[in-house]
């Protein structure tokens, strides 16, 4: 499923999208992604659509699956916001002011805005590659769907931007004294989940 | 399994007692009802429901709570205070033991502590959650209400995994100056129950098991988790069928169980046929795993009712 633009290079990686998630891919050649909130919408001609309900983790895919397609250069954020997690608020905080230092969503009103998963060089394309348009608490398909005819754009003239999955540091845990023991000798350190004899 | 070296304690909450050593006290199960798209609830705002068959849920989880031994928690989401005023308006009539006052939206989880506090429920009433997100005006509401029994959600977005949620706990860490343990005695609550916030599978739910065993170490409080969550957010799973699903759920709560936790948010309350007798049959294997590291299980455990 790739597609090559006038340099020869991929538009998309291959597989598209990369991230797993609550979505269902159309047209990976279309200028438009679909994120329909809390409301469970189906939106053709766009080329991916689906919901997102949390500030975070939701989030993070969303920006992931978009920069990994340089096609997508318009983000309609519709439906109903997810009460309390506010990711519609969220999302266009994001875009319009990126994150602090310790990776909170400045301007979010959202319960737990962060990002975790995310180097700060995939938010800065994120905020170049798409534009965002904020249709928050717009229902009615026939009208996201003219919406997303409308909004045409030459691909982002960049590489897709792969974002790999981060894994956690494998850190040695300092372990102490065995604060449970198993029996018959065996103790073990709850922190470090390290099981050993009693000494 | 194992026995804690640090004394665990024990809390009570309108009769029901949660926490203690793995196989002393038998696992408490709270079952959400009113929670988003459930099919019972009308108009999930003005919080209108079928009664009746409201009634048949809570009635059921109570049934089983009193076959298996596993006492039980009624889980209340409410989407507005108007909506959770008609279902304590209904609670107060069907459910005599503690509940927990649920909803995403923080004025709603304020508005229902003052109420629950006003109609003289404060001991039955379980706060979730006290969070990062939880701010000056929220846990002024709850200082200001009676309420003083909380879950405690340990999420430290800063800082993922099981270090990350005891430092979100103990110290705060990068998102906040204090922790969230001295933060809640801040707001009056005494009785702390301890939740790590299930991610989705591949995004670190298995944090869960591990950091159940690591808190109650260090902390000796008691702890639990919505590990549902890892199942109900599995896109692969949901394509499957409902028995495949079930399975899931309930090698989810099993392995919750025995990974420590004291107690289960086991989601939609339909799913208590299944939850119970997984959680009373995971209450057996630990009660019988540590009957010679000189635990003793409770008279009403499992292991007295059902072999």
């Amino acid at each position: 499923m790739t597609e090559e633009n006038f340099r020869g290079s991929r538009l998309y990686t291959d597989p598209w999208p990369p991230l797993r998630g609550d979505y269902q891919v159309g047209d990976p050649r279309s200028a438009v992604a679909v994120v329909t909130l809390a409301s469970p919408l189906l939106i053709k001609g766009c080329a991916i659509f689906g919901q997102c309900v949390t500030e975070n983790l939701g989030l993070e895919k969303i920006v992931a699956n978009v920069i990994s397609n340089c096609n997508i250069r318009f983000l309609i954020v519709c439906g109903l916001e997810s009460k309390g997690h506010l990711p519609g608020n969220t999302l266009l905080a994001l875009h319009k002011n990126g994150i602090d230092p310790q990776g909170r969503i400045v301007g979010s009103k959202g319960a737990i805005p962060f990002i975790q998963n995310l180097p700060p060089e995939a938010i800065s394309r994120f905020q170049e590659q798409v534009e965002l348009i904020d249709c928050i608490g717009l229902l009615d398909v026939e009208e996201i769907e003219a919406l997303v005819a409308r909004h045409k754009r030459e691909p982002f003239s960049e590489e897709p931007f792969l974002v790999f999955k981060r894994k956690a540091p494998i850190r040695a845990i300092a372990t102490g004294d065995a604060d449970l023991t198993l029996g018959a000798g065996v103790v073990m350190d709850a922190s470090a989940w390290l099981v050993m004899e009693e000494v | 399994m194992f026995r804690f070296k640090r004394e665990q304690s024990v809390v009570n909450l309108a009769g029901v007692r949660m926490g203690g050593q793995p196989g002393e006290l038998a696992s408490v199960l709270c079952g959400t009802i009113f929670y988003q798209g459930h099919k019972i609830v009308e108009d999930e705002e003005r919080g209108l429901f079928d009664r009746a068959a409201a009634e048949k849920l809570v009635a059921r989880q109570g049934e089983l709570s009193e076959e298996t031994g596993c006492p039980s928690v009624l889980h209340i989401y409410a989407r507005s205070s108007e909506a959770f005023s008609r279902y304590l308006d209904f609670t107060e009539k069907v459910w005599s033991g503690p509940f927990i006052i649920d909803s995403a939206d923080p004025a709603t989880r304020m508005a229902a502590a003052a109420l629950a506090s006003e109609q003289g429920y404060a001991d039955k009433a379980i706060y979730n959650s006290i969070s990062l997100a939880t701010d000056e005006a929220e846990a002024r509401a709850i200082l200001d209400s009676e309420l003083d029994s909380a879950i405690i959600l340990a999420y430290n977005p800063t800082q993922p995994g099981v270090e990350g949620s005891l430092t979100v706990l103990e110290t705060g860490g990068a998102a906040r100056e204090k922790g969230l343990l001295d933060a809640a005695r801040d707001m009056g609550i005494n009785n702390m129950l301890i939740d790590p916030a299930v991610l989705p599978l591949g995004s670190g739910a298995g944090a869960a098991l591990r950091f159940s065993v690591a808190a109650k170490a260090r902390l000796g409080l008691p702890v639990g988790s919505g590990i549902h969550n890892a199942v109900s957010s599995w896109p692969w799973l949901s394509r499957k069928e409902a028995p495949a699903k079930r399975g899931c759920d309930a090698a989810a709560a099993a392995m919750q169980l025995l990974a420590g936790a004291d107690f289960l948010l086991y989601g939609p309350i339909e799913m208590a046929e299944i939850i119970f007798p997984a959680a009373a049959m995971a209450d057996i294997l630990v009660a019988e795993a540590v009957a010679d590291l000189e635990i003793e299980p409770a008279d009403a455990h499992p292991l007295h009712r059902l072999v």
